[in-house]
């Protein structure tokens, strides 16, 4: 690579960057210029490309408190140096330094939009929690696998900033193998090429299935959680009720951009205003491609039920119905959204006292 | 059911006084076409090119892509329904032209999305038609007419033109004569090879346009048809073919199916090809259900299968669909491999599956048919639309075909994944 020379920042914890054990683990952030303890390991790997112009390091515990405001501050001391590239660890098994080195990637990579690399162990929990925002190297369980590891991070990182399109993939983005750079994949999928058509991939695979031979299924099966099912109301004329919807019913203009797939967000929309008794279908669209959506552009309450509560709530039959209608777009959203909505709305809801909802999907 | 396919591999394509090929050159007479397309009142005028790799061309409003083929030893038995009389599809000889497509743009849709393709670029990169010689034809809709009336029209006039070019070379020697030959009522019951059929999901109604079905199997619509058994050579020749939309699957897909083929390719040799039973995705989970056992009990009891590939149609509905389905078989003994398309682009690819069965242990990803890419294209020429043809994104983003750059979706680039099984794509993890 020719060019200038690439601004390397290395964090480390208080251990690894020599400041002392367990008891210094409260001790807050300090910047040594250089590198320091393994980075000097790291700066031999990146040889003359980069130099490591700084090394910030902190107390495990002290990061551990509070990581999302300890990494900002980190940030902030290094802001200054530039850097090109930033790397934090490895971390390997230790926990608390895995979750500081994943909070101070994901805060640099979000700022500074370089390339944050840190390295770990699969057991730390720092790497379920920061997968997506950082490249995380797979190491061994102790400092043992430190020149390892740094190789590994060193070659990704040198695989980042050269900016080649991975002509694998159908996007042709920069973005390398997670397989052949030993990195965590980032909670992101993408179309490869293969060398077999999914029709002879299927054909093999199902010959194995079937003569009791070893395949692989290109998805494993979720993991799903069990919810119970809350008990049932015991007095509906004293109870009131909510409506709540994922099928994309907005205003005309989608005042709130909600997507039509994909989307990731929920808004709240007043039932007098938006759902009167006279309302005029040209009103409303539909943020959702999933379904044909002229019936419900007819007349709204086919998705929201607002006319059958209204006729509920005059013949006494439900207590009240709540004035706010709830309304997400649900079409190929990742089930971890979802989720997080439902626990977002149903917070909203408890707030606001609401004892049933009803749910309208398409 | 013996079918033989004659293939030629058309090298270029010109424009002629009389269409006809020789020397693996395909002439066109465009006023002949011309007025075979026009020769159907729905139809008030139409537009023909002639677009090579390279061409700084974007075609808008794809409908539909055909592989130029047409009966040999057969009279009006071309597309059995749609454009010759009513037959069943699948025997005797067959011409195909390998290499070039038909390209069928509705430029009067009022569908919110339709497939587009650019002729260079990363579309033609990723597209196998981007790789081809291919005919253009976008007919415009004649005064009156329905709009659902008018998308059979122009539905039918690609198969027609499809016909018309293989016709035109009559008479010129195949490069390759491929055989698809089986007796589904006198199968090698002896044989110790596993038998294999396959579960063809062929339609789902959630997208029907204005509530209509498409026509999709012998000129008629298969929304309300019962799980059906049908020989895999109706599907190769012609008694199958595309949706009036292209969601990573036309009818130059459907004529070469990919799973069949690969059956076919196998059979004898690595399993015994049981047959194929198709079906439709159904929103009703009691009709869903009812349909499943109905395709299970096909496959084990009147095919004898020991082995089942599902393949699905695009959405989410189908997703559940096919599930069910391989469920239902592997209740019945029958082992499954079951296609999915991802639907999301984040989390991990288990995030994806919308069922949950450990008996489903084999699933395959055919493509992340969402996946987006961005076109860079200073197009030329725009065919099937305009410069100010709106381009859909399911984002609140306003976009036109003739901007310098385009933000979609892969699986409306005609030609780049294929549910059938046919692109060399994969999902990963990333």
């Amino acid at each position: 690579m020719a060019g200038k020379k690439l601004n390397v920042v290395h964090y480390l914890n208080q251990f690894f960057g020599q400041v002392g054990g367990e008891d210094k683990a409260d001790v807050g952030f300090t910047v040594a210029e250089g590198s320091v303890g393994p980075g000097l390991a790291l700066q031999k790997e990146l040889g003359d490309r980069a130099r490591v112009v700084a090394t910030l390091i902190c107390g495990d515990n002290f990061f551990a408190k509070n990581p999302e405001e300890a990494a900002k501050e980190g940030l902030r001391l290094i802001e200054p140096y530039r850097p090109d590239l930033f790397f934090a660890g490895p971390a390997f098994e230790a926990g608390r330094y895995g979750v500081s080195c994943g909070a101070i990637c994901k805060a640099v990579g979000g700022k500074l939009g370089i390339p944050v690399i840190t390295g770990m162990s699969e057991e730390n929990p720092g790497m379920e929690m920061y997968r997506k925002d950082a490249f995380i190297c797979k190491t061994g369980l102790s400092a043992r696998d430190m020149l390892n590891s740094l190789q590994r991070m060193t070659k990704l990182a040198f695989r980042l900033v050269s900016g080649e399109k991975n002509m694998n993939l159908l996007s042709r983005e920069n973005l390398p193998d997670p397989g052949e750079y030993g990195y965590f994949p980032r909670l992101i999928l993408r179309n490869e090429y293969t060398g077999k058509t999914a029709a002879e991939r299927s054909v093999d695979k199902l010959l194995a299935k079937i003569n009791g031979e070893p395949f692989e299924s290109e998805v494993m099966l979720p993991k799903r959680e069990i919810v119970e099912p809350p008990s049932p109301i015991a007095d509906l004329t004293q109870c009131e009720i909510a409506l709540v919807s994922d099928g994309g019913l907005v205003p005309k203009g989608n005042p709130d951009g909600l997507s039509g797939r994909g989307n990731l967000r929920w808004t709240t929309y007043e039932i007098d205003d938006f759902l009167p008794e006279d309302f005029e279908p040209s009103d409303y669209e539909i943020a959702h491609t999933g379904y044909f959506p002229d019936e419900v552009l007819g007349n709204p309450s086919r998705l929201v039920p607002v006319d059958v509560m209204r006729d509920l709530l005059r013949e006494g039959k439900i207590g009240k119905l709540h004035p706010t209608f709830f309304c997400t777009s649900g079409n190929a959203t990742v089930s971890r959204r979802c989720a997080e909505m439902g626990d977002e709305i149903g917070a909203e809801l408890m707030k606001r006292g609401v004892d049933a909802v009803i749910f309208t999907s398409t | 059911m013996r079918l033989e396919i004659e293939s030629i591999d058309i090298r270029d394509i010109r424009l002629s006084s009389k269409t006809h090929a020789r020397g693996r050159v395909l002439n066109i007479h465009l006023e002949e076409l011309e007025e075979l397309i026009l020769r159907d009142g729905r139809i008030k005028s139409v537009d023909i090119h002639v677009v090579y790799p390279g061409d700084r061309v974007r075609i808008m409003n794809l409908l539909d892509v055909v592989q130029p083929r047409c009966k040999i030893d057969q009279f009006e038995a071309d597309f059995p329904g749609f454009v010759g009389r009513l037959r069943i599809a699948g025997s005797g000889r067959t011409r195909s032209l390998r290499g070039i497509a038909l390209l069928v743009s509705n430029p009067c849709t009022k569908r919110k999305y339709s497939a587009i393709l650019d002729m260079s670029g990363l579309a033609a990169e990723l597209s196998r038609y981007g790789k081809m010689r291919n005919v253009s034809i976008a007919p415009y809709i004649a005064d009156g007419i329905e709009e659902r009336d008018f998308e059979d029209a122009v539905k039918i006039a690609g198969l027609r033109t499809a016909v018309y070019l293989a016709a035109a070379a009559e008479g010129h020697r195949p490069d390759e004569v491929e055989v698809y030959d089986l007796e589904i009522s006198n199968l090698q019951r002896n044989s110790r090879l596993p038998r294999i059929a396959y579960y063809y999901q062929m339609y789902s109604p959630q997208h029907d346009h204005r509530g209509i079905p498409d026509p999709c199997f012998y000129g008629t619509h298969v929304r309300d048809f019962m799980p059906t058994i049908i020989h895999p050579n109706e599907v190769l020749d012609g008694g199958v073919v595309g949706h009036h939309t292209i969601r990573s699957l036309d009818t130059y897909t459907i004529q070469n199916h990919a799973v069949i083929k690969e059956l076919y390719r196998r059979h004898g040799k690595d399993l015994i090809f049981a047959g194929v039973v198709f079906g439709v995705a159904n929103i009703d989970p009691v009709i869903r259900k009812r349909k499943a056992l109905m395709a299970a009990n096909l496959i084990k009891n009147v095919l004898g299968a020991d082995g089942v590939i599902i393949t699905k149609i695009h959405g989410g509905m189908p997703h559940v669909d096919v599930a069910l389905v391989g469920e239902e078989c592997e209740k019945l003994g029958i082992k499954t491999a079951v296609y999915t398309q991802p639907l999301i682009g984040v989390g991990t690819l288990a995030d994806t599956l919308l069922f949950n069965n450990e008996a489903l242990n084999l699933v395959i990803t055919v493509g992340a048919t969402f996946e987006r890419v961005k076109l860079p294209l200073e197009a030329d020429g725009i065919l099937g639309g305009t410069a100010k043809t709106k381009v859909f994104l399911a984002d609140p983003i306003d976009q036109y075909a003739g901007d310098p750059m385009i933000d979609t979706e892969e699986m409306l680039i005609a030609g780049v994944h294929d549910h059938l099984g046919g692109a060399n794509i994969i999902v990963k993890e990333y």
